[in-house]
């Protein structure tokens, strides 16, 4: 672990000389009629890079899990498997992304190794950039504050006059070559530590109790029919919640042909738990047996995956407190803040 | 649908990587069978010619490239030379074009898969396999098993249910048993026929024709209503719950503990299962 320092009139050029010499992904802004987002894009110039921003429409895990994925190819009765990691560095991603990230690697991970995600995220080198806005979802800082950030190669923090870039590995080392960075002074370390937790006090919205209190009560709620039944009242089953969420990671898979009816793929894409026929299954003769057919119940395993199944596996929540699905949700009824605070004490 | 894009950008160029979880196996279809109107046994054996080691209760992904895969239990038993049964039920797309196969047609398959029924806490015990519907194709394997292996087990007991006598499975097994000395075969369906002299009602209703000891060890397969019932009964009779084996049914997508579909509380089916022991599963609200 080294510090280093860059000025704010060299890091455009540090920019520019990592995207020369490496596909670099970053916050990009995406402007529209209402207000400007952002979205984890290819930077073909430093100008585009946006360490400004609050949030991003859709987490980095689409660069290890895109909604769209090959799995296998085949060509006649040829089989084969599609792995091809590319190289890239993920600039600029914020420190609760980086959790989630951690989060999904041990998922993909345990029991059976899924390559087609692991060979992705081992290829890349991942740059944390400390948060300069806060989104007005965000509860990040009341979340899962025992599970640190794992996984990242470098923290880079704007302070006073530049950054302060913090190699945590032999990757994060390696980019400094790209720029002119000295050591840094202890006061810029100081800086760095405090712009970090200054912005933390600035989160809009903050979940009450522990980890393991929070999931105490959601796990005792499950047979609190009338609590999940008022909560899901006004979902429409559409599976935004799941689709912006740094977390989520089910997935469907389904073949498909070229033109030529002879080869073809096998992709898996982006699946959400809350839409109804994620757990249907067909029994023939017309039968149907859907094992989660309620709005309520497809509600409830949401929050139990996100409060309270996962914590041993993880170490705390498998939420980090982005705020994406409570932004992305029409009814406004997904923020795990709000929902995990309404529920009673065990 | 060849629009779709990926991390490998779409290539034509794909590469074999070791250990890749979703890489099938190619498997020759060596004899199918048309069991009932929507139902074929196949018998297949790896087309590299290696064993396929399995145990009973495990679970194949059964598929075709260009129409996905479908988890099936295995349905013989691992003692039966090099060869494995499967059967398909006409269900889907999937399911339809598996059973469009014939003899010496080629499918794909990606196992074994999961946790099979515990021999080591069912041997040397009572065994009374229950089995409803298409619930006797992964029970058959243990059923293969236990009589591959008869000496290592005590009484043999075995409760099959079929809707209709039309609907009854492997008819050439169910006639061995029914004469068979090595297996106490009970066996009903919800509805008769003129030609059916058998019994008449549902499942539960073959334990008024044996007596259950308390110590057997019970393994339960069929649709999701049977289970709450048969294992009420099995609690009259005194069975503990540890020894009450359930081979469940969900949508086992990946059948590799990733994509979610098969999830019951924090269980996946395809990897915690499909086989559960009762106690393990009696608090998981969503299990039955």
């Amino acid at each position: 672990m080294s510090f280093h320092f860059i000025k704010e009139q060299d890091f455009a050029a540090f920019v520019a000389d990592l995207i020369r010499a490496k596909t670099v992904i970053g916050p990009v802004a995406k402007t529209s009629r209402q207000q400007e987002k952002f979205v984890f894009a290819k930077l073909s110039g430093p100008e585009e890079l946006r360490l400004d921003y609050d949030v991003t429409i859709l987490p980095p895990k689409k660069e290890f899990f895109p909604p769209k994925q090959h799995l296998l190819l085949f060509d006649g009765a040829r089989v084969s498997g599609c792995v091809e990691p590319v190289e890239k560095v993920l600039f600029g991603v914020h420190f609760y992304d980086v959790k989630a990230l951690d989060m999904t690697d041990t998922l993909f991970r345990e029991k059976n190794e899924d390559r087609n995600y692991l060979a992705h995220r081992e290829a890349a080198t991942i740059v944390i950039s400390s948060i300069q806005k806060v989104s007005p979802r965000a509860f990040w800082a009341s979340i899962g504050s025992e599970v640190k950030p794992r996984g990242h190669d470098a923290w880079l923090t704007k302070v006073a006059g530049g950054h302060v870039y913090e190699a945590v590995t032999a990757k994060g080392e390696a980019l400094l070559k790209h720029g002119r960075f000295a050591q840094a002074s202890q006061p810029q370390i100081a800086g760095a530590r405090q712009a970090n937790e200054e912005i933390s006090k600035q989160c809009p919205e903050q979940l009450k109790g522990t980890s393991a209190s929070n999931a105490k009560k959601v796990r005792a709620a499950f047979g609190v029919e009338e609590l999940w039944t008022k909560f899901a009242q006004d979902c429409f089953s559409c599976g935004s919640c799941n689709t912006v969420c740094p977390t989520c990671y089910c997935f469907d898979v389904q073949d498909w042909w070229h033109i030529d009816q002879d080869s073809g793929g096998r992709t898996r894409t982006w699946d959400s738990c809350l839409t109804e026929d994620f757990a249907k299954i067909s029994l023939g003769a017309g039968a149907q047996e859907n094992f989660r057919e309620e709005r309520a119940e497809r509600f409830r395993h949401r929050f139990m995956r996100k409060a309270a199944y996962l914590n041993e596996k993880l170490g705390g929540p498998a939420c980090v407190g982005c705020g994406r699905c409570s932004a992305a949700c029409t009814a406004d009824i997904a923020d795990p803040a709000t929902v995990i605070n309404s529920i009673p004490e065990a | 649908m060849p629009t779709t894009t990926c991390t490998c950008g779409g290539k034509a160029v794909a590469k074999d990587v070791k250990d890749n979880i979703f890489l099938p196996k190619e498997a020759k279809i060596i004899r199918v069978e048309k069991t009932t109107e929507m139902e074929r046994i196949f018998t297949l054996r790896l087309a590299d010619e290696s064993q396929m080691k399995f145990e009973p209760g495990q679970i194949l992904e059964v598929g075709l490239m260009g129409y996905g895969e479908i988890p099936l239990g295995l349905a013989s038993s691992p003692t039966r030379t090099n060869t494995f049964d499967i059967v398909v039920r006409s269900v889907g797309r999937v399911s339809q074009a598996l059973n469009r196969l014939a003899q010496g047609d080629s499918l794909l398959v990606r196992g074994p898969l999961g946790k099979g029924f515990p021999l080591e806490n069912l041997r040397g015990h009572d065994l009374l396999i229950i089995a409803g519907g298409i619930g006797l194709c992964p029970t058959r394997s243990l059923i293969q098993y236990t009589l591959d292996r008869r000496k290592e087990f005590q009484r043999f007991i075995l409760f099959y249910g079929a809707r209709d006598p039309q609907q009854q499975l492997f008819l050439a097994d169910l006639s061995d048993w029914r004469k068979s000395k090595d297996v106490e075969y009970h066996e009903t369906v919800d509805r008769g026929d003129p030609s059916w002299k058998g019994n008449v009602g549902v499942i539960t209703t073959l334990f008024s024709k044996t007596k259950i000891d308390p110590g057997t060890r019970v393994v339960i397969c069929g649709p999701p209503i049977m289970f709450k019932f048969v294992i009420r009964e099995l609690e009259k009779l005194g069975v503990a719950r540890q020894n009450i084996y359930l081979d469940l049914e969900r949508r086992m997508k990946c059948g590799v503990g990733k994509c979610g579909h098969c999830q019951i509380n924090d269980k996946y089916v395809c990897t915690d299962g499909p086989v559960f022991p009762f106690s393990e599963i009696e608090k998981l609200e969503e299990a039955i």
